[in-house]
């Protein structure tokens, strides 16, 4: 399956994609994802000020025959979400990495270091499926 | 446990369809989307490879009988040609599978089953074989089946076939496909127009192959579960399962009680339901198997049997399996959505009404 990597995100094991900037972290699925789920038809993001906790759940994207739950890389509190995205869900399909879900900051910038890079992304796309 | 293939099982990986185990099948969930694919069905048409599905033959002088016997609906007075859509009930009335009947001539019937009730069906249908003068051979491993579906469906299957008349809903034709013998009966599980091709393994893989060319579009068990359940069709393991009779499932439409006996005719006479099985529409949420359906006082009443995203509606659809006891006298109904209720609207009519003839 090929699929797409940018080389400026860190990953997650459950395919969420972060994009670094300071202490603000933004959120995403991965194209592996999208491509995994289907068509995405609807989406469930906290709002702004809910606290997220790293490897813990924060939200839900379903297909037309699926569920699965979105895990947040990071811990930090929610300070912008994609308001868009929930009435058109099905944008993430088009582009799974210009559709961000939510922006969280971050307290403790070092945990970052336990997501993975693109490369290590990439390898574990290839081994688990 | 190994899982078994379809003889088309290249094809599909081939077409790039992500395979899934199903029924003790590898069969193909999808190919592009699942979208795509009911609306190809809808609009246009789609075709499934279901041969995973079981078929047995009846034969000889009590063929019909025996199987009038064995199945709530009436198929003794059916027409020759007819194809008859069934529960096969135990005496107390639960529901083994739910199963087509085709006529295809005097003393000759055939027997569609789900892939998953094979054997159980089998194993029964030959306890109850004694004192009839017919015989019953399971012949699911020599048949492949595909189902052609979709308005197009009948201008792009008849040049194919040495003969094909434009013949009724659920009624049965024996033809060829390049000389081949082929059984077409026009049926399928969509709610449109569209046809079952019953046929020997390279046949029906030609018969694919030919499709392919023409560009039908191949549809996997995701379309086919988003199309059966926008039209209310029940499903095996769903709305229908061991521990219900027809009743509970909306199928007394099919128990014939005026037939003079079948299996399971005491039980069923009064028609007994614990159950109702209820169509829900839901403006926002997605309902899914297993979720509870509570009443306005937030009381759980019943539970999802299906549950999807409608292409045709992009809404929320359920059938929902409610205690008649708990019925709700003022029709409001809610969907427990990850611990939150979603109103739920009760429709009498399908979500969505098929093409079929």
């Amino acid at each position: 399956m090929t699929t797409k990597i940018p080389a400026n995100l860190k990953y997650t094991k459950e395919h969420e994609w972060a994009l670094v900037e300071e202490n603000t972290v933004t959120v995403g699925i991965t194209d592996f994802a999208q491509s995994a789920l289907g068509d995405i038809v609807f989406l469930e993001v906290p709002e702004v000020g809910t606290n997220l906790k790293a490897g813990s759940t924060f939200g839900v994207v379903e297909s037309i025959k699926s569920v699965s739950d979105l895990y947040s890389p990071v811990t930090g509190e929610v300070i912008g979400k994609n308001s868009d995205l929930e009435s058109s869900p099905e944008k993430i399909n088009e582009d799974a990495y210009g559709s961000w879900l939510v922006k969280v900051k971050v307290k403790d910038t070092s945990e970052l270091n336990n997501l993975l890079t693109a490369e290590q992304y990439q390898e574990f796309c290839n081994t688990s499926h | 446990m190994t899982t078994l293939r379809t003889h088309l099982y290249d094809e599909h990986v081939k077409l790039g369809g992500k395979i899934v185990p199903f029924a003790g099948w590898d069969m193909p969930v999808q190919y592009t989307s699942v979208k795509d694919e009911v609306l190809a069905v809808r609009q246009n048409v789609g075709v499934f490879d279901v041969s995973h599905m079981g078929e047995f033959f009846v034969e000889g002088d009590d063929a019909e009988a025996f199987v009038d016997h064995l199945v709530t609906n009436d198929i003794l007075n059916a027409p020759n040609g007819k194809a008859i859509y069934s529960p096969l009930c135990r005496e107390n009335g639960t529901v083994i599978d739910d199963l087509i009947v085709y006529k295809l001539k005097p003393g000759k019937v055939l027997i569609c089953v789900n892939a998953s009730n094979i054997e159980k069906d089998f194993n029964w249908m030959k306890s109850k074989h004694q004192g009839y003068s017919c015989s019953l051979t399971n012949c699911s491993s020599i048949f492949s089946l595909l189902a052609l579906q979709g308005p197009k469906a009948f201008e792009t299957l008849r040049p194919l076939l040495s003969e094909l008349p434009d013949m009724e809903y659920y009624s049965i034709f024996e033809t060829s496909f390049q000389g081949q013998p082929v059984i077409v009966a026009r049926t399928g599980y969509t709610g449109e127009d569209g046809f079952e091709i019953f046929g020997h393994h390279g046949t029906i893989k030609s018969l694919w192959q030919k499709f392919m060319e023409l560009k039908v579009t191949p549809c996997g068990l995701a379309a086919r579960d988003v199309l059966r359940l926008e039209v209310c069709y029940p499903l095996y393991g769903h709305e229908l399962n061991d521990e219900v009779n027809p009743y509970d499932a909306g199928l007394g439409w099919t128990v014939k009680l005026s037939k003079q006996n079948f299996i399971s005719k005491e039980t069923l006479l009064p028609k007994p339901a614990k159950y109702k099985l209820i169509k829900l529409i839901l403006d926002k949420g997605i309902p899914r198997e297993g979720y509870p359906v509570l009443n306005s006082k937030n009381e759980t009443i019943g539970l999802v049997t299906s549950g999807t995203m409608s292409v045709v509606l992009n809404k929320g659809v359920a059938l929902a399996r409610i205690e008649i006891d708990k019925s709700p006298s003022d029709d409001v109904f809610l969907v427990d959505i990850r611990q939150k209720p979603f109103s739920a609207q009760l429709t009498k009519k399908p979500f969505v009404t098929g093409g079929h003839k």
